[in-house]
């Protein structure tokens, strides 16, 4: 946990943060609506709907990571999977989007399994 | 949002349509053949195996393509941004179509370093210099 003294030392631009936390939880939004598309189509049922939409959220942050943070992180000298340059911990970069898709996903999920279900 | 993120990202949107069309013809045509042979299939029909993997293939390919299309990051250390800043300006915060974004800040300081006391006479002596010898090669 970073004291306050850390803080005066290195400070935070609290632009940026706003800025990367909304670009990912935006993300996270949009693609949690297709999942749930892809979701319905498939047939999934309750317990492996919502395991394939922990699982494609994941990977959505995984493909995140490997494009958008990790070619500078990495050249600034970071190590591998720290966030730190770009995000203030990793534990709100992995999990903090969780569950704000949650609801696009399960809307478009029932639509799209009464859809082709016919 | 690049030409490479919306092509992407459109031939993603691409299959997983022809997915939900061969699901949807899959169900209509098993609820069909059950209805004409009177024999009753299970709730939950069998998807074939290739319409399945074309879902996954289409999911991914959307979630990449859309990943691709999002903005640059910003850094959050003070230091790290302050130095992008003067060394980039504004070329460094720009979004996929060129332009500048819109809450991009800028130099924090810089209504402090435009007083008469702070200014930069070698850079400006500099560019005066860059500017009379551009004019008068034109001229």
């Amino acid at each position: 946990m970073p004291t306050e003294k850390e803080f005066q030392i290195s400070p935070i631009v609290p632009e940026s943060v706003m800025h990367n936390t909304k670009a990912l939880s935006n993300l996270q939004t949009l693609t949690a609506s297709i999942f749930g598309a892809a979701a319905g189509i498939l047939g999934l049922e309750s317990y492996s709907g919502f395991l394939f939409y922990f699982v494609f959220t994941l990977l959505t942050a995984v493909l995140y990571y490997t494009i958008r943070v990790a070619p500078t992180s990495l050249k600034a000298d970071h190590p591998i999977f720290d966030t730190s340059r770009y995000f203030r911990s990793s534990f709100e970069f992995w999990t903090g989007g969780l569950l704000n898709g949650l609801a696009g996903y399960i809307l478009t999920w029932t639509l799209f399994y009464g859809l082709v279900r016919a | 949002m690049t030409w490479l993120s919306k092509s992407t990202a459109a031939l993603g949107f691409v299959l997983l349509t022809h997915a939900c069309y061969s699901a949807h013809e899959h169900s209509a045509l098993q609820s069909h053949r059950a209805a004409s042979l009177s024999s009753s299939s299970g709730p939950t029909s069998s998807l074939p195996i290739d319409i399945a993997i074309e879902t996954f293939v289409a999911t991914f390919v959307i979630a990449l393509g859309l990943v691709l299309g999002t903005s640059q990051l910003r850094p959050i250390q003070w230091r790290v941004w302050a130095g992008k800043i003067e060394r980039e300006g504004e070329s460094g915060f720009t979004n996929s179509s060129g332009e500048v974004e819109k809450d991009y800040v800028g130099n924090p300081f810089r209504l402090l370093e435009s007083r008469p006391g702070f200014v930069d006479i070698r850079k400006q002596r500099k560019e005066f210099a860059a500017w009379r010898k551009e004019t008068s090669a034109t001229a």
